[in-house]
């Protein structure tokens, strides 16, 4: 058991340095880089002070930056190192001669400025951390108090017409993606198409909230907080519900075929508490070890939702960045996003031997 | 064409993809393995499984509603396209919706046709004005405004001609070509002039003729024919039934040929996917040892790609194209998943009796693994497929969303669904129309996958009351 925890913490470094070195090769090897874009500002800027009469290309040529300045950029973006060299000094194992030679990078949990906030990058991700956790676990929790019941009201009303009409339900909504739904909630609810405006279009909570919440003024912020929850939440909820309620009900289902199940019955004990007591508690293992899974969703959340929500959070953050080629935050996001994945499968595993005495790893 | 011829001629489509989808492909099917030398007679667990997936009606169903769609969908530049199905005028014919169908059916071969207006009775030398060609057929005095312009150009071009001397034996070399130039567009003019005053004679003879296909215009054509700029809502008497983009495109006709990129990619990439999974968890599972623990790791490295990230990433970069797209997503995904479970099946099938009997019987591995336990491990293959192509579907779909997926331009529900979001507050159509497309396609694959599993894998919950 050690062992094999053992190895799979052994693969976790592996993994990392290949994804980030594979991705890292992909900013560096692509164009389009901040140089192209320092470039394109500088012939833009020139094109302004011409007054607009030449076309920006031809003003390329004439504009273009002297090798010096080229020079001196590819310096401060540390693109005149090879790659593997750029990427140790990123990592931080080769001494950076913009920081006087001292070894500075993500080891030592320095991740670099973001080219465009100016700030680091750590702290952009930071400020942007609360707003993703806060839908990511509301949706996620949200989706257990559903899952959890409907799973087992399907398991024990079987076949049943309930069943059948609540699968269509489970099946359609497994079937559109959490933005498309985040999409069309919002169509429902927060425009005046359907008569029915009750959300606002998106964002974290609207503009004056903070003077609000100053002003004393807690009822007005409550509601006006839970009013953006609701569109994104249900959104978020798509993405593990339908899942989560057919796991659900086929491991009751199954348990309650079981051996132990009937021996249960046989003794004489009441029906509620054979289910209730005996099969969904051994039903819950399968739908636990999801945890770990559903933490890279909970805790970084979903670039689509937050995108359509306009939701300032992490994926926001990184679609920002990956169209504003913001590199450093883009390799900071990475590094989480990967970190976050890889803990969240071994939390799995190790949720799936602390639950479940049965389960020998080898 | 009336609402009622309209509404046969659709009848007419759907019927004919029907019997194409039931009967035309799965005979075809069997006569091109025929000759391929395979005997095709199912084995009976497998008739067994099918005959369970059949009696699955709301599987079955999508299934064969899915099947004809997208058959039909095969087909759509003679169904939805601006150029006719036939055109005739005088001699000179042309089928050059046809042309375009096997231009891309034929994808090696170039075959796209192009119509001069010249040879059909128009003036100028750009492709053909069909729409105005379609109404002339119908009535001939949509011609007189052309007609008068034509006359309006050649007496132009007579004035400025007569203007000009002869040019005499020492005149400069600029003033001969100058009166050259002029001369020859005079001719041009009075041809032309000749030329649209004919045609009306010969629409009026009835020696033209066109066959439009049933929705005459192409995703790349933009409605410029109605009363209000674009975006426009739905409406039927402007013949806009799912309204127009805010560039002008024809929602109807983005969402057919959308619905017919979105399967296309999502078959190819899970096919793909699915046969290069298999190959590599067939490896692991049958030699096991070393091979198996050495690329067992190496997969689940590459399993852990966030591939969103990496092909938005690429897509920002470069612009991939369908095929690009599809590599991208078979190399950084779709096989992944597949090996797990073929790995395990062959695990499983390779120590069963008759595989050692036949690995004691000195037959090859290529043989036994082909033969023996590739047939045998098939079971999470086949039930895999409709949710892998679920999961394309909506890749493809985000990608297009956030403008990281197929060149703009292209026909596509997730760029639908970006304009969507974009205008949603006054045209919600651009928002209804792909949602309502996407999540009942999505639906019916769902119902097919889940019926399939069913099929294939069933369980039977027995308990006690």
């Amino acid at each position: 058991m050690v062992s094999y925890f053992v190895r799979r913490l052994a693969l976790v470094p592996v993994t990392f340095l290949f994804i980030t070195f594979l991705v890292y090769a992909i900013i560096r090897v692509t164009p389009g880089g901040p140089i192209e874009r320092a470039r394109m500002q500088l012939i833009g800027a020139a094109a302004q002070e011409a007054g607009g009469g030449a076309g920006a290309t031809d003003l390329g040529e004439e504009f273009d930056l002297t090798p010096a300045a080229l020079e001196g950029l590819q310096k401060y973006y540390k693109l005149d190192k090879p790659i593997p060299l750029g990427y140790l000094i990123w990592l931080g194992l080769w001494p950076d001669e913009q920081k006087e030679g001292r070894l500075s990078g993500i080891v030592e949990g320095d991740f670099g400025k973001s080219y465009r906030y100016g700030k680091p990058v750590l702290a952009t991700i930071v400020e942007r951390f609360p707003i993703s956790i806060y839908f990511g676990l509301i949706g996620y929790l949200a989706s257990w108090l559903v899952c959890i019941p409907l799973g087992v009201f399907k398991a024990l009303k079987h076949r049943s017409a309930f069943d059948t009409v609540t699968s269509v339900v489970v099946f359609l909504g497994y079937s559109v993606p959490g933005f498309v739904a985040a999409l069309a909630l919002m169509l429902l609810f927060a425009t005046d198409h359907f008569g029915v405006n009750l959300f606002p279009l998106g964002e974290f909570r609207s503009e004056n909230w903070d003077e609000m919440w100053a002003a004393g003024e807690t009822w007005w912020c409550v509601k006006d907080q839970i009013s953006h929850t609701v569109v994104p939440v249900v959104a978020y909820m798509m993405a593990s519900f339908a899942a989560m309620t057919i796991l659900m009900k086929n491991s009751l289902l199954e348990n309650l075929g079981s051996d132990y199940v009937r021996t249960a019955f046989a003794k004489g004990l009441a029906e509620k508490r054979v289910i209730f007591v005996h099969a969904l508690r051994n039903s819950m293992i399968p739908i636990c070890i999801g945890v770990g899974h559903a933490i890279g969703l909970i805790l970084a959340g979903s670039f689509l939702i937050e995108k359509t929500c306009n939701i300032p959070g992490m994926g926001l953050l990184g679609y920002d960045s990956l169209i504003g080629r913001d590199y450093p935050v883009l390799m900071g996001l990475l590094t989480i996003a990967i970190l976050l994945r890889l803990t969240g499968n071994i939390i799995s595993d190790l949720v799936l031997a602390l639950v479940d005495p049965r389960v020998r790893f080898s | 064409m009336g609402p009622i011829g309209t509404v046969i001629y659709l009848g007419l489509i759907l019927v004919l993809g029907w019997l194409l989808t039931r009967k035309g492909i799965p005979w075809l099917a069997v006569r091109l393995g025929r000759l391929m030398g395979f005997r095709l007679r199912l084995t009976p667990i497998a008739s067994k499984r099918i005959a369970r997936f059949k009696r699955i009606k709301r599987g079955y169903w999508s299934f064969l509603v899915l099947a004809t769609l997208f058959v039909i969908s095969l087909f759509l530049e003679v169904i939805v396209n601006d150029k006719p199905l036939f055109i005739r005028y005088g001699s000179s014919w042309s089928c050059p919706a046809v042309k375009d169908w096997a231009d891309k059916a034929l994808f090696f071969a170039d075959l796209s046709s192009f119509n001069p207006k010249r040879d059909f009775g128009q003036a100028g030398n750009s492709e053909v004005d069909y729409e105005l060609f379609t109404r002339a057929c119908e009535d001939t005095s949509v011609l007189d405004a052309s007609i008068e312009e034509a006359r309006d150009r050649y007496e132009q071009a007579k004035e400025r001609f007569e203007k000009l001397e002869p040019p005499g034996p020492e005149a400069t070399e600029f003033v001969r070509s100058r009166y050259e130039q002029r001369r020859v567009s005079l001719e041009m003019r009075e041809r032309q002039y000749a030329t649209v005053v004919q045609s009306k004679a010969w629409f009026e003879e009835g020696r033209a003729a066109i066959l439009p296909t049933l929705y005459s215009f192409s995703p790349d054509s933009f409605r410029l024919d109605l009363d209000k700029s674009p975006p426009n809502s739905p409406d039927l008497t402007q013949e806009i039934p799912l309204g127009t983009t805010p560039s002008g495109r024809d929602v109807l006709v983005l969402l057919v040929y959308g619905f017919r990129i979105s399967l296309t990619f999502a078959l190819l990439v899970s096919l793909c996917g699915e046969v290069f999974g298999v190959v590599v968890g067939g490896i692991q599972g049958y030699f096991g040892g070393w091979v198996d623990i050495i690329t067992q790791r190496l997969v689940e490295i590459w399993g852990s790609i966030p591939f969103l990230f990496t092909i938005m990433l690429i897509g920002s970069l470069i612009t991939p194209t369908f095929l690009v797209l599809a590599a991208l997503l078979i190399i950084l995904r779709s096989w992944v998943g597949i090996t797990f479970y073929v790995r395990g099946e062959f695990y499983r099938e390779k120590a069963k009796d008759y595989v050692q009997a036949a690995i004691g019987a000195g037959v090859s591995d290529w043989k036994i693994i082909t033969r023996h336990i590739l047939p045998n491990s098939l079971v999470p293959v086949v039930t895999f497929a409709p949710f892998g192509i679920v999961a394309n579907i909506t890749i493809l779909v985000s990608l297009d969303y956030l403008a990281f997926g197929l060149p703009s331009g292209t026909p596509s529900w997730g760029a639908l669904l970006r304009t969507g979001l974009e205008n949603f507050v006054h045209y919600p159509h651009l928002v209804t129309v792909p949602v309502v497309a996407l999540a009942a396609t999505l639906f019916m694959v769902v119902m097919v996958g889940e019926a399939v599993r069913e099929a294939f894998d069933p369980k039977v919950f027995s308990r006690l009351r």
